[in-house]
């Protein structure tokens, strides 16, 4: 290719590269600067080396943080990964009447704001007036202070992270819909039962789209923020800090205490943290996930 | 014209180039302007933190600064996050020419140069520490300069519901002592059904100050002479003792259970309003609540209650939280900003302002009108706290907000039962320590740089 068609080339892609090299190559760059200094915005950056990474190792607050968040991703992934193929594959059942309606009620919570459905939500999980419990007791169960119990805060979290699962739910839907029919006509034959065919069938099938889903739903898991910062602002995490994750202290070192160095140090943590997490899927998925060729 | 062709030398693109992208870069991040009116008047930013009605009191303020002269005028801006984006704007070069903070903040803006020193300013508009009560006139100090000027007096005492008191046989002139208030709690507590449906005080409402509960035993949480933390102070360990009498009497679960009965802070369903919660720790706005919510609430109020060695009448102890409007580093006309912090300051505004907020003056005098009239019953109480020896800020220190969330931590796991509250303030104290340390020797490192 000739140098004036490189040029040309680079020309026309200079918008996005331009935005890239200001908006993502330069901060990206100069945050690894800042993990590297005391830079609390009003005061020029004091250089500092790895002082902001050794902190990290006996700072208890960053270990209850990153507790409470891999709590939260190991329970509410493979929680979501399941329910996403199980309503996906209901949805998927044939002639199933309402079929559109189904997909779109569990589709639209992902549409509300965030801040919006965490203001239900409380009241949802309010222990004397909230639908959840007044729905428990006509079970002749006694509902916990979710949002105020040490014991609860975690799961009733879960629980409003699963309500958003639309997405992941839509996408296995597309999948199970491209899986062929032959298939299940040639297990039919074979006398396979419904179970062994999910199994066998279904899942290798979607499997792609169910790794798809566990990584895009542990890049999530690892960023929650906005539910448990509404719920619990006042508390800085809620009851026994159940409620405090990763990013919530990124949150605070940044904008609370100013501390933009040692916050730049715990974004590459974190962003450390989702790779290691993603590679460790791909590398486990490689026997796991069936990709059709074309 | 070819400038030159020939390599090392400027072409013309490059020239062209060169001076497109420094103008653009002027353009961009270069200094502004100050804004003008058509009518030549210079426009002030204020950006203040209030909405609501005491957003609309302020802005009645800034209005009618506007039309008492005819050479400024202030913009008024509800800003949410304050803090937050003033420093990030006053570090971009654009800051606005007057901005609001809490007292807290003050610390972390001096230290940093954020604002500007008022001593010299300040005095040749007759604003001074000086003007203010002696709690107020702290607030607006720090390591020896005079920082901001105070638009509004807030101070933190105890409101009580008279009714319940004399409902239980108890004199309606409120909790002199926390052994006082123990037993207004005790009998006020109603318990149906193992279930709370009334309490007499609840230390996580509204749970705004977690970090006071050592002061009513004489504590101090740091030692601005040493730069040392002062968490795990018997006096202070005894305060997160008491928090955690409360759950180990009446039941964590009991009290969760009831807590989670409590509506929003500015709605009929506040507990106090309600009639769910017989006392509350609260600054002078919650009266512009109970006015317009529970009007017929009949309310007493009194300083902190405190333990019996301390109990003085005469010097109450309290909390300062108040309001101080400052100006920022890098605003084109200190002056002009100061001639509008002077209005404000003004006996007739000032008194004004705070009637609206419910609040008490922080001048140093009140006009007997002020009081006489005040909307807020409990007044004279927020006002003798600010004039108290014994009223008390929150330590000024730059670390101050870690500090604070280490014993928003002390206080949760207190108040769960999840440690002894001596245990955990000695953790919290070896980490604030910490911080404080680390500040100290950047602050070191920084100045030896400089110099």
């Amino acid at each position: 290719m000739s140098a004036r068609k490189t040029i040309t080339g680079l020309a026309w892609i200079s918008p996005w590269l331009v935005g890239f090299i200001l908006f993502m190559a330069f901060p990206l760059a100069m945050s690894f600067y800042y993990s590297l200094t005391d830079y609390r915005l009003l005061e020029s950056p004091l250089w500092v080396g790895l002082a902001n990474y050794q902190r990290m190792l006996t700072d208890q607050t960053l270990h209850l943080a990153l507790r409470n968040t891999f709590l939260y991703a190991a329970i509410s992934i493979p929680l979501s990964v399941t329910i996403a193929v199980v309503l996906a594959s209901l949805l998927n059942t044939p002639r199933l009447p309402w079929a559109k309606f189904f997909q779109m009620a569990i589709f639209l919570p992902t549409l509300v704001p965030l801040i919006a459905s965490t203001m239900v939500w409380m009241w949802l999980f309010n222990a004397e007036y909230g639908l959840i419990n007044r729905l428990l007791s006509t079970l002749g169960i006694d509902g916990p202070a979710w949002l105020l119990d040490p014991n609860w805060a975690l799961a009733a979290l879960v629980i409003i992270g699963l309500w958003s699962v639309g997405q992941a739910v839509i996408l296995c839907l597309t999948a199970l819909k491209q899986v062929p029919t032959s298939l299940y006509e040639a297990a039919d034959i074979d006398g396979m039962g419904a179970i062994r065919k999910f199994f066998s069938i279904t899942v290798p099938m979607i499997s792609p789209v169910i790794l798809f889903n566990a990584i895009t739903l542990t890049i999530g898991a690892f960023q929650i923020f906005v539910v448990p910062y509404v719920i619990f602002v006042r508390d800085k995490g809620g009851p026994g800090q159940k409620g405090f994750f990763y990013t919530m202290y990124l949150y605070d070192n940044t904008f609370i205490y100013q501390q933009m160095g040692y916050a730049s140090a715990l974004a590459w943590l974190q962003l450390l943290i989702i790779l290691a997490l993603t590679g460790l899927m791909f590398l486990v998925s490689r026997r796991m996930v069936h990709y059709r060729s074309a | 014209m070819t400038l030159s062709a020939s390599a090392g030398e400027i072409t013309r693109r490059t020239a062209v180039g060169a001076l497109a992208t420094a103008g653009l870069g002027f353009a961009l991040f270069g200094p502004r302007p100050a804004k003008r009116r058509d009518d030549g008047r210079l426009v002030l930013d204020y950006w203040e933190k209030w909405t609501g009605l005491e957003g609309r009191a302020m802005q009645t303020v800034v209005e009618d600064f506007n039309r008492s002269q005819d050479r400024l005028f202030v913009r008024y801006f509800s800003t949410a996050g304050i803090d937050e984006k003033a420093q990030i704007t006053i570090a971009g070069g654009a800051p606005p020419d007057i901005l609001g903070l809490w007292n807290y903040n003050l610390p972390a803006f001096a230290e940093t140069n954020a604002i500007l020193p008022l001593d010299e300013l300040g005095a040749e508009f007759g604003v001074t520490p000086s003007i203010y009560s002696p709690g107020m006139a702290a607030a607006t100090q720090h390591k020896g300069k005079f920082w901001a000027a105070v638009n509004t007096g807030g101070t933190v005492a105890l409101y009580y519901n008279k009714a319940h008191f004399r409902e239980v046989g108890l004199p309606d002139t409120g909790p002199r002592t926390i052994a006082e208030l123990d037993e207004a709690n005790r009998r006020i507590t109603r318990i149906d059904n193992n279930r709370i449906t009334r309490m007499g005080f609840h230390h996580r409402e509204p749970g705004w100050w977690v970090f006071i509960w050592g002061y009513p035993f004489g504590a101090s949480l740091y030692d601005a002479d040493t730069n040392r933390a002062l968490l795990n102070s018997p006096e202070n360990q005894a305060g997160y003792d008491w928090v955690q009498s409360y759950p180990k009497e009446f039941g964590l679960t009991r009290l969760n259970e009831f807590r989670s009965t409590f509506g929003n802070y500015d709605s009929p369903l506040n507990p106090f309003l309600a009639g769910k919660l017989s006392m509350v720790i609260q600054g002078p706005w919650l009266a512009n609540m109970i006015n317009a919510y529970a009007p017929d609430l009949d309310y007493g109020v009194v300083p902190l209650p405190v333990a019996e060695s301390l109990y003085d009448p005469a010097r109450p102890i309290g909390l300062v939280d108040t309001d101080i409007l400052t100006i920022p580093r890098g605003v084109k006309h200190p002056d002009a900003s100061m001639e509008f912090i002077a209005y404000t300051q003004r006996q007739d505004i000032t008194e004004k302002l705070a009637t609206v907020h419910c609040k008490g003056s922080p001048l140093a005098t009140s006009s007997p009108q002020f009081l006489a009239t005040h909307p807020n019953r409990g007044v004279r109480v927020f006002d003798d706290i600010a004039k108290s020896p014994r009223s008390f800020l929150v330590p000024k220190t730059r670390a101050w907000i870690q500090i604070r969330d280490e014993l928003i931590w002390v206080f949760d796991q207190s108040w769960n039962m999840k440690g002894d509250p001596k245990d955990l303030l000695a953790r919290a104290q070896t980490k604030v320590q910490g911080v404080l340390d680390n500040f100290e020797l950047q602050s070191r490192r920084r100045a030896e740089g400089a110099a």
